[in-house]
């Protein structure tokens, strides 16, 4: 009887005490919850992985200067797009321009570019340095039609150097990426078989080859696999210590991917589509764009036409356009042209709060 | 004081003898609204992948499951290349893991010395405790390199007639890869509940065929095999289950190509690979309500296959109460 009455009143304990710990779990997270939302000077983004680097440098530089924090969470282009279309996030970022379905889903977007810079194309052959590469054989290796080293394609862009019998590994993003939206579009340029078969795209229906996740994800296969081929943005293989292919341009020169082949580059498009869109895959041939490297791609910055973040995401973008573009080239962004900033600022007149 | 008998026993039950006990109330309505919970979540979850994959099925509909192209280009999708990876890797993955495991499980119940039985199998359920994630990484770094260099070559060499080993891989991403992570993935599930079933075998009959001459083996073959032979086959069942939904591993050494190769040494890819590896990065509405269509699949896979292991466990426990 005594130890039956012992165990009801622990029970109850018990129960008393489990009450309490759900109180507190209810009242921890509406009071978490609330002070999230009630902070101002804090703005957040999400999105692409291309420009994340910069995003890094300048949240701490923009924090130190202004006292506005900026939260980034690099989740990828299409991740980016979701999240300003669901106003999860004040502003979004992607390297694939968004579609007119896009556009029409999101409901008073705005998309304009913030940031430069290219992808490299990395290989692994130990013994041949400062390789050379034409578009149209990059498709063809892509396409699965070039499938050895010693294919007389690549052994004529490449004179003098001893090319061995190597399988050809083709390796590319399995996730959804604006690298491969830009290597893609690139592609498109250079093979018509390209276009009509495949197509560019953050993600599309590669021919041949084996996936993997992320940059790290592509150059640590092709590190590993002999006579491998794939692509990441250049400042990560240049950080990892990757070989990477001169491309051939339009105006007939083998140009590594760095500052100067990117700021030849982004010269190429200078009309504006009505979304801001700007295409620099490929430019012309010609004086002007002799020291052009092939693919480089500008990255948007995505908003909403009415923000309540309005007052703080203004400074915020018109800051990254201008002060914040000193950053890049360190990192291997080249700052971007006067008439890009200047478009970027007029478009930013239309957010308001 | 069998509560059992009554058929549902309210908290007017309690109230009825006597004192009013809030401790007892309390206790019914949390235990009550953690049992609901399970019931309640898995209906909105299997709603919400409805929903999301509505628009997919009400397109492609069960074309789906049989078309071999994921192409956001085109906007064509379907689930069959995926289909038939998740079904190799997994079964491949079985093959290799049912031997092991009852090899396993009969030593450390039958034949493995008593200090060495709790050691080995304190480690053999250890291994699966691994983070899946963390098995991905040693299959990129350590397996893929080692099936490359070595295995696949010497199984080329021998058995390259077989269609299953006819390439040799130059990428240590590949089918062969995922089964045999997923093998190592499922062989402590399978020996651990193995060995509880051979445990069960009743020490007389295994006594009476060991008086009667027969070896270990035959023993083994005799007695303890066809006494658990359902609950062996429910093991494998939910090992099974555990292959078909793992994600994260396999999309890290599988390649992730949209193909089925006769080759285990080409790269492929599952349902659940698919879904890890696309769903982030997806940029079209289209696209996301196919990925979550692979979802649904995959969902109707483990439900039938959980349900089955469960009849068959089921019936094994009847047959044990029956004797």
């Amino acid at each position: 009887m005594r130890g039956q009455m012992q165990r009801t009143r622990k029970s109850r304990l018990a129960a008393a005490a489990g009450l309490l710990v759900a109180i507190a779990a209810i009242a921890i997270v509406s009071v978490t919850g609330a002070s999230a939302r009630s902070s101002t000077d804090e703005i957040s983004g999400a999105g692409a992985t291309f420009p994340a680097p910069l995003i890094a440098i300048w949240q701490q530089k923009y924090e130190a200067a202004k006292g506005v924090k900026v939260n980034y969470n690099p989740i990828g282009s299409g991740g980016g797009i979701a999240a300003i279309t669901q106003k999860t996030v004040d502003f979004g970022a992607s390297d694939a321009p968004m579609t007119p379905d896009q556009f029409s889903a999101c409901g008073g977007c705005v998309q304009l570019p913030w940031v430069l810079s290219a992808t490299s194309v990395m290989y692994n052959m130990p013994l041949a340095n400062n390789l050379h590469m034409t578009g149209p054989v990059l498709a063809d290796i892509y396409l699965g039609k070039i499938k050895n080293w010693n294919d007389p394609r690549i052994k004529s862009i490449n004179p003098g150097v001893s090319i061995p019998d190597q399988d050809i590994t083709v390796v590319y993003r399995s996730d959804g990426s604006g690298t491969s939206y830009n290597f893609t579009s690139y592609l498109n340029t250079v093979s018509k078989q390209w276009k009509s078969d495949v197509g560019h795209g953050t993600t599309v229906n590669w021919p041949t080859g084996v996936g993997a996740r992320g940059s790290s994800g592509v150059s640590g296969v092709v590190s590993r696999t002999e006579g491998a081929i794939g692509y990441a943005d250049v400042a990560y293989a240049l950080k990892n210590h990757l070989k990477f292919f001169s491309m051939k341009n339009r105006a007939g020169q083998y140009r590594r991917p760095g500052l100067v082949g990117i700021r030849a580059a982004s010269l190429a498009d200078r009309k504006f589509s009505p979304t801001n869109e700007l295409s620099i895959v490929n430019p012309p041939g010609g004086k002007k764009f002799r020291k052009a490297y092939p693919i480089c791609t500008y990255s948007y910055v995505l908003l909403r036409i009415q923000s309540d973040k309005a007052s703080l995401l203004k400074p915020f973008v018109t800051w990254a356009l201008t002060t914040g573009q000193q950053y890049g080239p360190a990192k291997v962004f080249q700052p971007i042209p006067p008439y890009v900033v200047a478009r970027g600022k007029a478009t930013l007149k239309k957010i308001h709060s | 004081m069998t509560f059992a008998s009554k058929p549902v026993p309210g908290p007017a039950a309690f109230q009825r003898r006597g004192r009013f006990r809030p401790g007892d109330t309390v206790l019914y309505v949390v235990t009550l609204a953690a049992a609901l919970s399970g019931v309640v979540l898995l209906g909105l979850v299997t709603r919400e992948l409805l929903t999301e994959a509505w628009p997919a099925m009400d397109r492609f509909g069960l074309h789906f499951l049989t078309t071999q192209d994921w192409d956001p280009n085109k906007k064509v999708f379907g689930a069959g290349t995926f289909i038939a990876g998740t079904a190799i890797t997994s079964f491949g993955a079985l093959l290799l893991a049912a031997p092991i495991s009852i090899a396993i499980a009969l030593f450390l119940t039958e034949l493995a010395p008593r200090g060495v039985r709790s050691a080995v199998g304190v480690l053999v359920d250890m291994l699966a405790a691994v983070p899946s994630v963390v098995l991905g990484f040693w299959g990129i770094l350590v397996l893929g390199p080692f099936i490359v260099h070595t295995l696949a070559p010497a199984l080329h060499g021998t058995l390259g007639f077989l269609p299953i080993f006819s390439t040799e891989p130059s990428v240590g991403s590949n089918v062969f890869a995922a089964i045999l992570i997923l093998t190592i993935m499922i062989v402590p599930i399978i020996s651990s509940i193995c060995r509880e079933l051979f445990l069960g075998v009743p020490q007389e009959l295994k006594d009476g065929a060991l008086a009667l001459g027969a070896t270990r083996w035959e023993v083994a073959r005799g007695v303890t095999f066809p006494y658990a032979r359902a609950g062996i086959a429910a093991a494998m069942i939910l090992g099974l289950g555990r292959a078909v939904g793992e994600a994260i591993a396999v999309t890290q050494v599988i390649g992730n190509s949209v193909a089925i190769n006769k080759s285990l040494f080409e790269p492929g890819d599952t349902l659940a690979s698919r879904i890890a590896s696309q769903y982030i990065g997806a940029d079209t509405t289209l696209q996301i309500n196919s990925l979550v269509y692979l979802a649904v699949i995959l969902l109707v896979f483990s439900l039938v296959a959980n349900i089955v292991a469960q009849v068959i466990v089921r019936r094994v426990a009847g047959r044990h109460r029956a004797a």
